[in-house]
């Protein structure tokens, strides 16, 4: 039912209200528009919606934060302390602050199909793929879901400075300024997340490529049809650009750039299933023969690994991609080291779809130029309730790819129990903070990500905070050693 | 300067009738505007509903959700229908979590009880809603193990918003904490009746809120002496209620009223616009909470009519939400969705929740509590899809009997000018005033551009055709506005 590509140039070149539209989308001119600075690479953003208990992500087995983890989470009913043995296959570096040995959720070694396994993320570290971030945060920090994530997805603790645009939004819209048929964006989801959020590129949101055609009359079709359809469509939504009101000029955008994108990504598809290679990788993701992973989090990522693929063959030339999974806001019944409990299904869900997806983008010989970033808006609470925990401050991030130099970073939050704030919060540590706790402001790791793999300078995206008097971010400050050279 | 004694013109009653409901019946604009009918009374004739009860056949997600679409369909107090969206989003609770579904219905029941109604009476019928003591931890607040979620949304989301209107923090989290201590022990029994169980209590009596934020002073308010025990979290919403901005202003009034001058009319309405519609004197909703006078001052005042009535989109549209959109189109086109799960007659069959989703909303299911992303949020590549492959499936229904679409017998099929059949059909769709020329000119090119002479009669011609101008103005960016 895909439009084909000689239909599509034939109702490009009719729509001649189209420069809008004109055929980039194909050929040597749509590839040119890979000039951007990203160049040949690709990030990917991971995100974990509800708050991520960062305290059972990367846990603490030894020196002085294990006998503070322990006195804040409990055994028994309800406890959710991991205990060693539960640690004992997931040990990662030491703490750079304290030296105190850490470990991943063993739930990161674990496929959600109810094998133990060797797999996950842990298997990543182990390769040294994956940087471990640890205490990311912001000063004065809030445990509202909503203005957290806005705050991560703006770059701006503030909420004052950006409204309606996220730090890799603003990016793509200078990166790709004056491309207005581009597409370096695609989110797996329904909508477009605030994090790609502008208002000059195009940024799709898919939720399954192969369904992504346009929805013509089966029964009425024609190509002298569609090209009337198709004219017409395109007049109306050039005509809404040009509009006076916000949402009619929105509309006018997205309607076109849609219809020209069911051109060409529904293709996508087909292009990965018949190379025999990522079929038999494709079937990893999901329900196929050996079963996969088969969770959304792995299913949205075989549509990226499908959009990387078609880029590689030159179909398209997108670069950034979103992905989410939900969940974290594990309030109530979330479980320590049990394979069956909340916390446990969703860590072992996110590494092992993470290390389908590398693997994936290994066999096509791509890893080391991709970038995937995991983040959530916020930790959770040190003490914990019941048996669930709390909105916290700090947590971990993590980068993962082939030339992310893979390590601990950034110092575990100080959970010592008389050291935190009047919330029961691990506080905030400034730059140069006298002990040694200082946290990382998860501005350091996007600057380091826009300044390393994105070769922009960050001050054109992110503003340095000027409620912290300890910091003096200039381009060349953003700089974490988070990539090999 | 209009006010709610001035005439009601003919582009203001058809905004009216399309912001408060779905589809613009002509019977209505006409009988209004032949008797001449002032603003003020429009709005009363609106509000005069009484509300209706929800009782659905059949305790499944499938069921609930039909059920309440199919109300929308055939209501004709589709401003109820509307006010329970509303409240829906507003109070947001998902089948997902609270799992069962007669709580689920025994919700939406209460926001139809109270949905034009008292507004405090609301959110303390909320406190002890058990969908809403499910979805927000409520049962799972005890004294030895303090759970935040509800005292922190009650105040976020249900009442006090995060910021004043100066931009200043209305409640901190030690606030949060008192609040959750005041619900601690709420539980539901067998018949889901709320009760609290004592030994699960903080009977604390030293619960005090608000010391640095609002009006208060230092001392804050101590709202246990107003009872222990059960009385407290009732005793916590009158509390939350007396908050005042840094400008002396009603917290709760504005924000609720911001929140309900951008769901029926125009996103980011200015604070005068805000402090106009929750009024002063004895009937000021900071006095009253009675929501049908607030809605009364919005349908009544200048700003809800800006963008009415321009030719072309005019400034300060608003994106429809997909519900609306679906509900709005089923009803213009008279078509009436079959079976137990709302199918076309054409298309893939899908069910009209199936539809919904893709367009990104699912009722009794929410994203988060937050409720749904209004404006933009709404619009993407992939929600776009779904609406237009609504609209397939929808002009592409020719399986016969009465859920066809049957456009022969909205259009009248002896029209042979492009333009005149151009004009018949916006007309149909309630969206004439809102084409341009320009764009009027390119739907009638479409009617002759890779087609023989126009031919309505003929149905391959009217099949092709005029089904896929129908089409094309069901898709095209000023049919997603209202």
């Amino acid at each position: 039912m895909a439009i084909t590509r000689r239909q599509f140039l034939k109702c490009g070149s009719t729509a001649a209200a189209g420069a809008l539209l004109a055929p980039r989308l194909f050929g040597s001119s749509f590839v040119q528009d890979a000039l951007a600075a990203i160049g040949n690479r690709y990030f990917v953003v991971l995100y974990l919606d509800g708050g991520n208990d960062g305290l059972n992500t990367v846990v603490p087995t030894g020196g002085v934060l294990r006998p503070w983890y322990e006195s804040a989470r409990g055994t028994g009913a309800g406890g959710l302390r991991l205990e060693l043995a539960d640690l004992a296959n997931t040990a990662i570096g030491n703490d750079p602050n304290t030296g105190s040995s850490l470990a991943l959720h063993p739930g990161f070694r674990a496929s959600p199909t109810g094998g133990a396994g060797d797999g996950g993320l842990h298997a990543l570290y182990q390769q040294g793929k994956v940087a471990v971030i640890q205490g990311c945060g912001y000063p004065d920090y809030t445990l509202s879901h909503e203005d957290s994530r806005l705050i991560f997805q703006t770059g701006d603790p503030s909420l004052s400075l950006y409204p309606g645009t996220g730090w890799i939004g603003r990016h793509l819209a200078d990166a790709y300024a004056g491309q207005s048929t581009a597409i370096p964006g695609v989110a797996i989801r329904n909508s477009v997340p605030v994090d790609f959020r502008q208002s000059a590129t195009s940024v799709l949101a898919v939720r399954r490529l192969r369904d992504f055609s346009f929805p013509y009359d089966s029964d009425y079709d024609s190509p002298s049809e569609r090209t009337a359809r198709n004219t017409a469509f395109n007049a109306l939504h050039a005509s809404a650009q040009s509009g006076v009101d916000p949402g009619f000029q929105y509309i006018g955008t997205a309607g076109a750039t849609t219809l020209a994108s069911t051109a060409a990504y529904p293709a996508l598809h087909s292009l990965y299933n018949n190379n025999p290679t990522r079929n038999a990788f494709g079937k990893l993701y999901d329900n196929g023969t050996p079963a996969g992973v088969n969770r959304s989090t792995s299913r949205d990522l075989l549509e990226v690994a499908k959009t990387i693929w078609g880029t590689e063959q030159g179909m398209v030339n997108t670069r950034f991609f979103w992905v989410e999974n939900g969940g974290y806001d594990t309030h109530s019944d979330q479980g320590a080291g049990v394979t069956d409990g909340q916390h446990f299904g969703l860590h072992a869900e996110v590494g092992a779809s993470l290390k389908v997806f590398y693997d994936d983008l290994a066999s096509m010989g791509v890893a080391d130029r991709v970038c995937i970033m995991v983040y959530s808006e916020f930790s959770r609470r040190i003490e914990q309730n019941d048996n669930g925990t709390d909105h916290g401050s700090q947590g971990p991030m993590f980068l993962i790819g082939g030339k992310v130099a893979g390590g601990v970073y950034g110092n575990h939050p100080r959970i010592d129990p008389a050291e935190l704030d009047g919330e029961g919060n691990t506080r905030y540590r400034q730059n140069g903070s006298n002990d040694g706790y200082e946290s990382t402001d998860f501005r350091d790791v996007y600057g380091t990500i826009l300044n390393k793999w994105m070769s922009v300078n960050p001050l054109t995206v992110l503003t340095p905070d000027t409620g912290d008097p300890t910091r003096n971010w200039t381009t060349t400050n953003f700089n974490m050693p988070l990539f090999l050279p | 300067m209009g006010d709610a004694n001035s005439t009601l013109s003919e582009a203001e009653a058809r905004h009216l009738l399309r912001r408060t409901g779905f589809d613009v019946s002509e019977k209505t604009v006409e009988k209004w505007i032949a008797g001449g009918i002032t603003r003020g009374e429009a709005a009363d004739e609106l509000l005069k509903f009484k509300p209706q009860g929800f009782k659905p056949n059949g305790n499944s997600f499938e069921a609930i959700h039909d059920k309440w679409l199919k109300f929308m369909l055939k209501t004709k107090a589709a401003l109820q229908e509307k006010l329970v969206l509303f409240w829906h989003d507003h109070f947001a609770t998902g089948i997902s979590k609270v799992g069962d579904p007669v709580l689920m219905t025994k919700q939406n029941a209460l926001l139809r009880q109270y949905c034009k109604g008292d507004f405090k009476a609301l959110v303390k019928a909320i406190n002890r809603d058990p969908a809403t003591m499910e979805y927000l931890d409520t049962v799972r607040n005890s004294k030895d193990g303090l759970n935040e979620n509800y005292g922190r949304e009650v105040q976020e989301l249900f009442t006090l918003g995060v910021k004043d209107s100066a931009g200043n923090d209305t409640y901190t989290q030690e606030d949060i904490v008192q609040i959750a201590r005041a619900f601690t022990g709420w539980r539901y029994n067998e018949k889901d009746e709320p009760f609290l169980r004592e030994s699960r209590h903080d009977f604390g009596a030293d619960k005090v809120i608000y010391k640095t934020t609002g009006q208060f002073g230092p001392a804050g308010v101590n709202f246990t002496a107003a009872g222990t025990g059960e009385g407290e979290i009732d005793a916590v919403i009158d509390v939350i209620f007396q908050h005042r901005d840094t400008d002396g202003r009603s917290t709760v009034a504005r924000r609720t009223a911001r929140r309900l001058i951008e769901f029926f009319g125009t996103p980011n309405p200015p604070l005068d616009f805000v402090d106009d519609v929750v009024g002063t004197g004895p009937e000021a909703f900071d006095q009253t909470w009675i929501v049908s006078g607030l809605l009364r001052r919005i349908f009544t005042h200048d700003d809800f009519y800006l963008g009415a009535g321009a030719p072309g989109v005019a400034d300060h549209k608003s994106i429809a939400w997909p519900i609306d959109y679906v509900v709005t189109t089923l009803r213009t086109l008279k078509i009436k969705p079959k079976g137990k799960d709302l199918v076309l007659a054409g298309g893939e069959y899908f069910a009209m929740r199936d539809h919904l989703s893709g367009m990104g909303q699912v009722l009794f299911e929410p994203p988060s509590v937050f409720g749904w992303d209004w404006e933009s949020s709404w619009i993407s590549s992939a929600t776009l899809l779904a609406r237009y492959g609504f609209v397939r499936d929808l002009t592409s229904a020719r399986d016969g009997g009465g859920t066809s679409f049957r456009p022969e017998k909205l259009v009248d099929l002896e029209l042979t000018d492009a333009d005149d059949i151009v004009d018949a059909v916006l007309a149909v769709c309630g969206v004439a005033a809102l084409f341009t020329n320009t764009e009027k000119t390119a739907l009638a090119n479409y009617l002759t551009d890779g087609a023989g002479p126009i031919d309505l009669a003929d149905d391959d011609y009217r099949n092709r055709k005029l089904n896929g101008l129908f089409a094309l103005v069901l898709e095209s960016p000023a049919y997603q506005l209202v």
